[in-house]
């Protein structure tokens, strides 16, 4: 891809926002992010953001940063601290024929706006069939000690709401194409973004405004023989650097990355499965009733027939997240664990 | 805040038809006839056990429901509850598809995936399909008026809840809110005096709740709701004040309500001697009909061809209803996206009448 400089716009547009690519062109999860809002907001006028600290401050992860000098307070409006009014303004704004996206400062505070979201806006269509193009981006996730009330994975209560389009992105690029198309998308979706993945992880993004990553896509990140290990988000990384070390011992392992919660893209899982014979299903939410047990539900009803070993999986304890780092590493699964497990399937 | 009395309006030289033509008075007379008849006629038949669900009667309580929702103008929008059918009738719904919900029908405005008074129709005559978790509407109504003063439209979105509803945090966020940006939105609050079986004393502190109106910086009007017209009058001013920019008002229309919260709510907690007085003494549409007659708008046999015809539009209702044919259960997974488009196509209907 084209060299873009630390100074040249960040989407081929005269203002910028201020999260910028580094010198060799590569975009952060984060500025793919901006760069997403930007671009969408740059091309239809209906677009806006809400939310708390979003305007004159630039957000609380400065995703926003920037935004208010181009677009203005009214299409950059900051909240009161009032979550479900956040999603009601968003949903009544929607029904009116904008694309509103509201912003939660952490994933964990949308427990605050739950009713609007799970009731409200979640089971408005399927009784009414008023289109609903509304995004809530959220910042979830652990593994930066920010202890129970910033570490939070809600993926499985908004995956288990029918109505609800949840994605969990892990890369810059599928973070940039898979939210401009949540913003064109003309139903609720929950578009949580990894804080632990925000500034970590860098590649080169495109710069095409219309480049999209459609939903309910799941991709596998690194292709292997012998075990699958379907994930998604912050664990995609820890599976693929696991990946990397059991290559050495002589095990190929295919990492299979959701994207998207729900919709759910079963066909992926299963013809993987159905060339590995064995499942390892990696989630951070909780273990039990978490995003893994419906995947491994799925895979024990539908694949059957391709496993050589039973579905294992491998998740967070059914805890909240504790704030000590010997607390943290022992509730998330870490790289040797997974290993571990991936071990003990290929051995099956 | 402003106390609204009866009283007050019939003061020497104040215009007791409050600027509305006879035809509006007669209009306003069917439609507190058209709710109240409709509202007997259900429970009836829910009693006989022909009607499947739920019922919420909204009985007494008409004079705010007619009375507010008369002040919209047909591009307004409205966020009501399921007490308010008589306000989403007020503003256009087809009492035929409104019947065919409750019979889970694919005619009613849910094609069947709602029953009873949980009933919207947002394409149509821009009102919310309601929901029970209250006030769950009024965050919505802030982003509806959002839009509105965004677009700088003329219009304005009026929001219904009970008293019950005033105890949540919601209420209190959608009314800052709407103070805060000077939002197009109008809160109504129907103080029928219980939230289900608890009444008002056990809900809040202060005399009443228009006053709260001040805490978050906008009017606040309390206006007794036996009187439509009063009630209208009050509506009208505060839409009008929204829609040339002045921000938001608090409406409490206080009236009694008649029934249980539902059909199965026998309210026995309700003094009896309040019920009576209220029915005898307070009753919005009995008191509508004489006013009318008195002023010479109508004569009594006026007064009977309204019912006459109210009667015959229920009846008919009804046949509409039970002729409907029901929702294909295939359907049952679709249109709960855009995505199969469900909801943009004509529904499949058991029969293959559709």
């Amino acid at each position: 891809m084209a060299q873009t400089g630390v100074e040249s716009a960040a989407a081929g547009h005269g203002a910028e926002p201020r999260g910028k690519r580094t010198e060799d062109g590569q975009a952060t999860y984060l500025v793919a992010i901006a760069e997403a809002l930007w671009e969408e907001m740059e091309r239809d006028e209906r677009v806006f953001l809400l939310g708390e600290d979003i305007g004159v401050y630039g957000g609380a992860f400065k995703v926003t940063e920037g935004f208010i000098e181009r677009f203005g307070p009214e299409r950059v409006m900051d909240t009161p601290i009032a979550e479900e009014t956040i999603v009601g303004l968003a949903l009544g704004a929607a029904m009116e024929g904008f694309r509103p996206v509201a912003e939660f400062q952490y994933a964990d505070f949308m427990s605050s706006g739950f009713d609007e979201i799970t009731t409200a806006l979640a089971r408005y269509h399927y009784r009414s069939g008023v289109p609903i193009p509304v995004v809530l981006r959220a910042p979830s996730g652990g593994g930066v000690r920010a202890s129970s009330f910033h570490s939070f994975n809600p993926e499985p209560w908004f995956a288990h709401t029918p109505g609800l389009k949840v994605i969990c992105p892990a890369f810059p690029s599928d973070a940039k194409g898979l939210l401009k198309s949540a913003i064109r998308d003309d139903n609720p979706c929950v578009f949580l973004e990894h804080k632990w993945i925000y500034r970590r992880i860098k590649e080169p993004v495109s710069e095409d405004p219309d480049f999209l990553v459609p939903i309910g896509i799941a991709k596998i990140q690194r292709e292997g023989s012998d075990v699958t290990i379907v994930t998604y988000g912050m664990m995609v990384h820890q599976a693929l650097e696991a990946a990397e070390d059991l290559e050495q011992k002589g095990i190929s392992a295919e990492v299979v990355d959701l994207r998207t919660i729900t919709p759910l893209d079963k066909d992926t899982i299963l013809s993987s499965v159905a060339k590995t014979s064995r499942a390892l299903v990696l989630y951070e939410s909780h273990r039990f009733l978490g995003v893994g047990a419906e995947v491994g539900a799925m895979i024990a009803e539908e694949g059957f027939e391709h496993l050589d070993a039973p579905v294992v999986r491998l998740a967070p304890p059914n805890v909240p997240v504790p704030f000590s780092p010997v607390l943290e590493d022992a509730y998330l699964p870490q790289v040797a664990d997974i290993e571990a497990a991936v071990e003990k399937l290929a051995a099956w | 805040m402003v106390t609204s009395t009866p009283e007050r309006a019939r003061t020497p030289g104040a215009d007791w038809r409050v600027g509305l033509s006879d035809d509006q008075l007669k209009e306003l007379l069917y439609l507190l006839k058209l709710c109240r008849y409709f509202d007997e006629r259900m429970e009836a038949l829910y009693r006989q056990g022909r009607l499947p669900g739920a019922i919420y009667s909204g009985r007494g309580q008409e004079g705010t429901h007619v009375g507010v929702a008369y002040a919209l103008r047909p591009e307004d929008s409205l966020f009501p509850t399921h007490r308010d059918l008589s306000a989403q009738l007020t503003k256009g719904l087809d009492l035929k598809r409104v019947m065919a919900q409750y019979w889970g029908r694919i005619d009613g405005y849910t094609r069947g995936r709602d029953g009873n008074s949980h009933v919207g129709d947002w394409f149509g005559h821009r009102t919310w399909t309601v929901m029970s978790h209250l006030p769950i509407a009024y965050p919505v109504a802030c982003g509806a008026a959002l839009a509105y003063k965004r677009r700088g439209e003329a219009r304005v979105a009026m929001g219904i809840c009970g008293d019950g509803a005033t105890s949540n945090g919601r209420w209190h966020e959608a009314l800052n809110v709407s103070a805060i940006h000077q939002l197009p939105v109008v809160w109504v609050v129907n103080n029928n005096q219980y939230a289900y079986s608890t009444p008002n004393p056990l809900e809040f502190r202060v005399p009443t709740i228009a006053e709260r109106a001040a805490a978050y910086g906008m009017p606040g009007v309390r206006v007794d709701a036996q009187d439509v017209l009063e009630v209208y009058r009050v509506a009208r001013e505060a839409v009008e004040r929204a829609r040339e920019g002045g921000g938001p008002t608090l409406i409490e229309c206080v009236s009694l309500r008649w029934r249980g919260h539902a059909g199965h709510d026998p309210a026995k907690y309700v003094p009896k001697e309040l019920l009576e007085r209220y029915m005898r003494e307070k009753d919005p549409v009995a008191r509508f009909a004489s006013l009318l007659i008195e002023r010479g708008v109508v004569d009594e046999e006026e007064v009977k061809r309204v019912q006459e015809r109210v009667e015959n539009e229920f009846d008919e209702g009804y046949r509409f209803a039970q002729a409907s044919p029901f929702p294909v259960p295939e359907d049952v997974t679709k249109g709960l996206f855009t995505d199969d488009g469900y909801w943009a196509s004509e529904p499949s209907r058991e029969g293959g009448t559709g």
